[in-house]
């Protein structure tokens, strides 16, 4: 992991593929502490109109931006980072679970600085909208 | 008392203090699967989205907070936007103030947009986060 050399607008980002599974909602629910029955339940998610368990946003958001975080090398670089939730994640409960792939793209440069809009697919539906991370590129 | 744009404004005092452990940056790295260097031993640096860990308590003394009427089952989370002044760091205490920003209101539910603003106890800025939250009407 090292820092990108040669930084244009233009510029593409290695896309990351990650799968998420149930055990991966059970992880994150515990390690943010966040135990909203949807990203457990398919009975609670069903409550509230949703096709089954779905991935918590904040997930989905964390996983989304290690494209820039691999690219970049130093997460401490991250000056930014926002996102709309504008499609859920839904997990269904077996091995292969939903994949997520996430590319990104330099949109600006300023003063040492990138802004990176990023896409996120799950089943080719666009999860996030206007995701965008801003970075120090450090020289 | 339903929320409403009479709410734009209110604040919730500062959260109990949060000291960022070198286990939990662990644990949250290991659950977005993020095998980075910056995120492992006693120097650890957390992930950025950590911070919404870290304002969470925030995020919840709004959502029951009873002048609100919010109901907790239909509360979705719509956006989420960070800026750092620096990584949260192991060993960091830091505390939360959040702040009701902006408050929409539609037929069928409504928008409640808040900052938390997060500094460590001696008054470091170090990040803030602001999300907006869509609560749903539902059936009356």
């Amino acid at each position: 992991m090292t820092a990108p050399s040669s930084v244009e607008v233009g510029t593409e980002l290695p896309t990351l593929t990650v799968r998420l599974t149930r055990a991966d909602l059970v992880r994150y629910a515990g390690a943010a502490q966040d135990f909203n029955p949807i990203h457990f339940s398919d009975r609670a998610a069903r409550a509230i109109g949703l096709p089954g368990v779905v991935a918590h946003g904040m997930l989905t958001m964390g996983v989304a931006l290690r494209a820039v975080t691999d690219w970049l090398g130093d997460p401490a670089r991250v000056v930014s980072y926002g996102v709309r939730f504008t499609s859920p994640v839904v997990v269904p409960d077996d091995d292969a679970g939903a994949t997520l792939i996430v590319s990104g793209r330099v949109t600006a440069l300023a003063e040492g600085r990138a802004t990176i809009q990023l896409e996120a697919t799950c089943e080719g539906v666009k999860v996030l909208g206007g995701a965008k991370a801003e970075v120090d590129l450090g020289n | 008392m339903p929320i409403s744009t009479e709410h734009v404004g209110r604040s919730y005092p500062s959260t109990a203090a949060y000291q960022v452990s070198a286990a939990k940056i662990g644990e949250f790295a290991a659950a977005i699967g993020d095998p980075s260097p910056a995120y492992a031993g006693d120097q650890a640096i957390a992930p950025p989205t950590f911070a919404a860990l870290v304002v969470s308590p925030a995020w919840s003394a709004m959502f029951d907070d009873p002048e609100l009427g919010l109901a907790l089952h239909r509360i979705v989370h719509a956006e989420q936007r960070f800026a750092y002044r620096r990584p949260l760091r192991v060993g960091d205490r830091v505390v939360t103030d959040l702040t009701i920003d902006k408050v929409r209101s539609r037929d069928t539910a409504d928008f409640i947009t808040a900052t938390a603003q997060v500094r460590t106890e001696d008054g470091e800025p170090v990040c803030s986060a602001t999300a907006t939250f869509v609560h749903n009407k539902g059936a009356a």
